[in-house]
């Protein structure tokens, strides 16, 4: 579905990621870990439109994207929900779902949409006339969830949605992200929180100092001896 | 003991009549900037030129100035985006231009505009006059200009629409969504460069819909813009960068302590007084206006 192949990305002349290929196939749950300053979010960015590609090429549903403007990306079916959220605060709750279904197919079904968000997350239907800036950052992450679903992804891509959540927010927003993987939309997931993440993705991808170190299913990276000692403390 | 009382009414709402189409004015410069982040200092000039072609429409063809801003408003919307898209937008893609750089470009856009204009219409001052410029309505014993309480109803009706506009549409929502973030917008698929050329056009026309309620009451010429400039970037600040309602309200503010500027200590300082609030604003309340409301 996605295919990544050798890119290399820069910020100006200080170069981030180098030669990093990955897929994602049509269904799939992948995880892209690593530690700060790997470049995981450089890499989301970079497909997702906002920083342009130095080398190599990025593919979706066997179209070239790479060098498509932002929102062209997003009309293909690409959905990022950026790391710290990234709503748009002085906006109600509601207006930030509408935000998210401005094409044609996902306006047509908005009404519809909205609804299944509200009976997944009954918290943004209680607060729906609330300006975002105002919820809790778990009710904001899952408003941001609720965004990115409402224009129909048919590839989501998450970006820490853990970040600054209380652990046992953090399970639920999990519970919530393997739903929606479970109703059929592909997701490719950002994370620092290792261990959760490895044990509910199917395939994981391991970034250092921008490049793949290593890849594999979730439980053959959990018992990757390196990764227990860099990641796991073990 | 009368007489002050019916001057303190007279003064009161004159000045927030006027304050209504200074709004206007301002409303347009803050939503550029919050699109932009930049204070569009060519904007008083955007204000100039929309003058003039309501003028021009009013002398050479016999418009109404209240009709021919229906014309200058659409002129002034493709000029703004034509300026954003050909002159500003080339600086935003150069990442090295800060910025508080390409409010510089705006500076050099205000002087061809103005230096423009004063090569086909010289530095002559020069009015509209209709057949109401000079009437007056009552309100007991005060006595009100007509182009004010028109002005005033126009300018509060475009507010109003322009509300309508932003809360309502997902045009006016993407406009709102890109102030607030931009990456996030283009992340939901919302065209910024687009976004942001609309934006332009929307606060030149604006600005064009001020300037032209007000041709009934100013003398035209060329660097009457300086002086639009200067009040909407008081009423800015006074708003809140990039509020709507602060702006709104900020104009209504600007337009009641000229007015009383003018009647209590002299004509001739009356836009001192806009300028003493700009400094007192900065010193003690400088988030705005919208600081005020917010939690």
């Amino acid at each position: 579905m996605l295919r990544v192949t050798n890119i290399d990305v820069a910020y100006k002349d200080v170069q981030v990621l180098w030669d990093i290929s990955f897929e994602v196939n049509q269904g799939e749950f992948v995880a892209l870990l690593g530690a700060n300053g790997a470049g995981k979010t450089t890499t989301l960015n970079a497909i997702s439109g906002l920083l342009k590609v130095k080398k190599g090429a990025i593919e979706f549903l066997g179209k070239d994207i790479t060098q498509l403007p932002g929102y062209k990306i997003a009309e293909l079916g690409i959905i990022h929900v950026p790391e710290g959220r990234r709503l748009f605060p002085e906006m109600t709750v509601r207006e930030n779902l509408e935000m998210g279904s401005l094409f044609p197919e996902a306006k047509a079904k908005r009404k519809e949409t909205m609804k299944k968000i509200f009976e997944q997350f009954p918290i943004l239907e209680e607060k729906q006339n609330k300006e975002a800036g105002t919820l809790s950052g778990g009710q904001q992450q899952m408003l941001a969830l609720g965004r990115g679903l409402m224009a129909l992804p048919k590839l989501l891509i998450l970006d820490e949605p853990s970040l600054g959540l209380a652990p046992v927010l953090v399970t639920q927003i999990f519970d919530n992200i393997k739903e929606i993987n479970n109703e059929g939309v592909t997701v490719l997931q950002v994370e620092q929180n290792v261990v959760q993440t490895l044990k509910m993705c199917h395939r994981a991808y391991v970034l250092e100092n921008g490049k793949i170190y290593t890849q594999g299913t979730g439980e053959e990276l959990l018992n990757d001896e390196h990764i227990k000692e860099a990641y796991l403390g073990i | 003991m009368e007489d002050a009382w019916i001057k303190f009414g007279q003064t009161v709402i004159c000045g927030i009549l006027l304050g209504g189409m200074y709004s206007l004015i301002a409303i347009g410069m803050t939503l550029i900037m919050g699109v932009m982040k930049i204070i569009n200092l060519a904007h008083g000039a955007l204000v100039m030129v929309g003058m003039y072609v309501t003028y021009i429409c009013s002398t050479n063809y016999g418009i109404d100035p209240y009709i021919g801003m229906f014309i200058a408003m659409p002129v002034l919307f493709l000029l703004g985006c034509l300026i954003q898209k050909y002159m500003i937008n080339r600086l935003v893609e150069v990442d090295s231009i800060l910025p508080e750089n390409q409010v510089l470009l705006t500076v050099g856009i205000m002087l061809v505009l103005t230096e423009g204009i004063r090569l086909f219409f010289k530095s002559d001052y020069r009015s509209v006059v209709t057949s109401y410029s000079s009437n007056t309505v009552f309100l007991g014993d005060m006595s009100i200009s007509v182009p004010l309480v028109i002005g005033f109803i126009i300018a509060m009706t475009f507010t109003f629409l322009l509300h309508m506009f932003l809360t309502k549409t997902d045009l006016g929502k993407s406009i709102r969504a890109t102030s607030q973030d931009r990456d996030a917008a283009v992340f939901m698929g919302v065209n910024s460069s687009k976004i942001t050329m609309i934006t332009f056009g929307l606060g030149a026309a604006l600005a064009a819909a001020g300037g032209s309620l007000l041709l009934p009451l100013f003398y035209l010429f060329p660097d009457v813009g300086h002086l639009f400039t200067a009040k909407s970037f008081i009423i800015t600040i006074l708003g809140g960068l990039g509020s709507t309602w602060g702006a709104a309200i900020g104009g209504l503010v600007i337009g009641l302590s000229e007015s009383l500027g003018a009647t209590y200590i002299s004509m001739g300082y009356k836009d001192v007084v806009g300028l003493v609030m700009f400094i007192l604003v900065l010193l003690f309340l400088p988030g705005g206006i919208r600081s005020l409301v917010k939690r």
